[in-house]
C-alpha cells in the first residue's frame, strides 16, 4: 500500500502511529551485481571495425561490374557447349555404372548403419539453387565441414524458433546476467544524460551572466547618447544610435527570460530521470524473484537419493510413433534376416 | 551548512544534489556516499547538519544506517530524511520508529525536498 505525501505528513505529525501497526517489512537489500559480462565470443564491433571491413569487402563498382561481365560470358559458354558436357556426363555416368553397382552394396551397408532417429537437415539455400552442370560425379556434391554446419545451425535455430529446443545457456540468454546488463548499462548511460543536462545549464548560467553584462553596458549607453543626442542634436547619428540602443534593451532581458524557462525544462527532466532509479529497482525486484525461484526450483528437485542415470527404453508400447513394430513386421523382419 | 546525501544511484545523487544547489546550496556544501558503510565512514570524519538517506542500498541499507546513527556518535541529533521508493505505510511506520525525521516516496518534486528540509531545519 503506497502513501500519499499527505498521509506520510499525517503520521509525521504522530496521528497514525501505533505500535501494533503491521511488522516491520523485510529489508530488501538490492543484490550485489554482478561484474560486467565480458564475452570471449560475440564480442559487439565499434564502428571502426565494421567500417574497416566494409572497406576489405569492398570492391569497386565497375571492377564487380567486369566480374559478372565475365561470368555471364563464361555461362555463356557453357551453355553453348552444353551438349558436350550432356554427352561427357553420360559417358562418365555409362563408365562408372558398373563401379556404382560394385559398390552400391557399400553404400547401403552404410546407409542401414546411420541411425534412423537422426532428423533430416533442411536443405540449405545454397543447395535449392539450381545446380552447375558439371561433368563431376553426383558424388562430389556431398557438402563440405562448413556447409554441413551452415546446415546444422539452420536446422537448430529453426527449432529453437519453433520452441522445440530450448535457447543454449550462454552469458548472453543467462536471464539474470541480462536484466543485471540492463541495469548497469542503463545507470551509466543516464548519468552520461545527466552530464549533458548539466552541461547545459551551466552554459545557460554563463549566457544569463553575459546578458546581465550587456544590460548594464546598453543601460549606460542609452545614458550617454541620449546626453550627447541632447547636447548635440545636428548629429544624427547619435539619435539613431540612441535608437538602436533603446530597441536592443530588452534582447538582455529576454536571453535571461528564455534561459530561465529552459533551466526550468531542465530541471524537470532532471526530476524525471528518478524514474530511471524506480525502473532499476524494479528490475533488481524481477532479478531477486527469478534466483529466489531458480533456488526454490533446485530444492524442488533436488535428488539427494544415490540415484544414478539408468538407461531407458526408446520406444515403448502405447507409443504414439512410427517406429514401432507390431507382431506381423516382427515376424517379417525376424525372417527377413532367417538368423 | 553541510548535507550528506546517501543513495547507491549515482543519478539520485545528483538528482539531490542539484534540487539542494538550488535552495542556495553550493556544490562544496554537500558530498555524497553510495550505501550505509561509506555514508558512516564519512560521519566519523567530518560533521554535517542534516543527513539524506535512500533505504534499499547494498553493504549497509539507510535503515541500519539511521539505526547506527541514532544509537550514539556525534550525529545522534541530526535531522536525517529518507528519500526511498518504498511508499507502504508499514516502511514509513519502521522508518520513523528508527528515527528518521522526515519521509519522501520517490519521485519526488524539487518542491517537495525543499518543504521537507525547510520544515527539517527549522526545528
Amino acid at each position: 500500500m503506497s502513501m500519499s505525501q499527505e498521509e506520510i505528513e499525517a503520521l509525521m505529525s504522530g496521528l497514525d502511529i501505533q505500535e501494533d501497526e503491521s511488522p516491520a517489512p523485510e529489508v530488501q537489500e538490492p543484490e550485489p551485481e554482478p561484474a560486467p559480462v565480458i564475452e570471449d565470443d560475440n564480442t559487439s564491433m565499434s564502428e571502426d571495425d565494421i567500417a574497416e571491413l566494409i572497406a576489405q569487402t569492398d570492391v569497386p563498382s565497375e571492377e564487380t561490374q567486369e566480374d559478372s561481365v565475365e561470368a555471364l560470358t563464361e555461362d555463356t559458354v557453357s551453355s553453348e557447349n552444353i551438349d558436350d558436357l550432356i554427352n561427357s556426363i553420360e559417358d562418365s555416368s555409362s563408365d562408372t555404372q558398373d563401379d556404382e553397382s560394385e559398390n552400391i552394396d557399400d553404400i547401403l551397408a552404410s546407409i542401414d548403419g546411420m541411425d534412423e532417429s537422426i532428423p533430416e537437415a533442411p536443405v540449405a539455400p545454397s543447395a535449392v539453387e539450381t545446380p552447375e552442370v558439371n561433368a563431376e560425379p553426383a558424388v562430389e556434391s556431398i557438402p563440405s565441414e562448413p556447409e554441413k554446419e551452415a546446415i546444422a545451425k539452420d536446422w537448430t535455430d529453426g527449432q529453437i524458433d519453433q520452441g522445440v529446443f530450448p535457447f543454449p545457456v550462454e552469458k548472453n540468454t543467462k536471464v539474470v546476467n541480462q536484466l543485471s546488463e540492463v541495469a548497469t548499462d542503463s545507470e551509466e548511460k543516464a548519468s552520461k544524460i545527466f552530464d549533458v543536462l548539466s552541461f547545459i545549464l551551466d552554459e545557460n548560467n554563463e549566457i544569463q551572466k553575459n546578458s546581465k553584462k550587456m544590460d548594464e553596458f546598453l543601460i549606460k549607453q542609452i545614458v550617454l547618447l541620449d546626453s550627447l543626442s541632447k547636447k548635440f542634436p545636428n548629429i544624427s547619428s547619435f539619435k539613431t544610435n540612441l535608437e538602436l540602443a533603446q530597441s536592443l534593451q530588452t534582447v538582455p532581458q529576454d536571453i535571461i527570460d528564455r534561459t530561465n524557462a529552459e533551466n526550468s525544462q531542465l530541471f524537470e527532466a532532471m526530476e524525471l530521470m528518478q524514474f530511471h532509479d524506480i525502473n532499476r529497482q524494479k528490475i533488481e525486484r524481477v532479478m531477486s524473484v527469478i534466483k529466489k525461484l531458480s533456488t526454490y526450483l533446485n530444492n524442488l528437485f533436488e535428488d539427494e537419493t544415490d540415484y544414478h542415470d539408468v538407461a531407458t527404453a526408446k520406444h515403448i508400447h502405447g507409443d504414439v510413433n512410427s517406429n514401432l513394430v507390431d507382431e506381423q513386421d516382427l515376424d517379417a523382419l525376424i525372417a527377413e534376416f532367417g538368423n | 551548512m553541510k548535507i550528506l546525501i546517501v543513495d547507491d544511484s549515482s543519478t539520485m545523487r545528483r538528482i539531490i544534489g542539484n534540487v539542494v544547489m538550488q535552495l542556495g546550496f553550493s556544490r562544496d556544501d554537500f558530498d555524497e556516499a553510495e550505501d550505509g558503510v561509506k555514508a558512516w565512514k564519512i560521519l566519523g570524519e567530518s560533521q554535517y547538519d542534516i543527513i539524506l538517506t535512500d533505504w534499499n542500498m547494498p553493504n549497509m541499507n539507510g535503515l541500519e544506517l539511521v539505526q547506527k546513527v541514532r544509537s550514539g556518535g556525534n550525529h545522534q541529533k541530526v535531522p536525517i530524511i529518507m528519500i526511498t521508493t518504498e511508499g507502504g505505510k508499514g516502511e514509513v511506520i519502521t522508518a520513523l520508529k528508527a528515527g528518521v525525521n522526515n519521509y519522501i516516496v520517490k519521485p519526488f518534486s524539487a518542491e517537495i525536498l525543499k518543504e521537507k528540509l525547510d520544515g527539517v531545519l527549522k526545528k
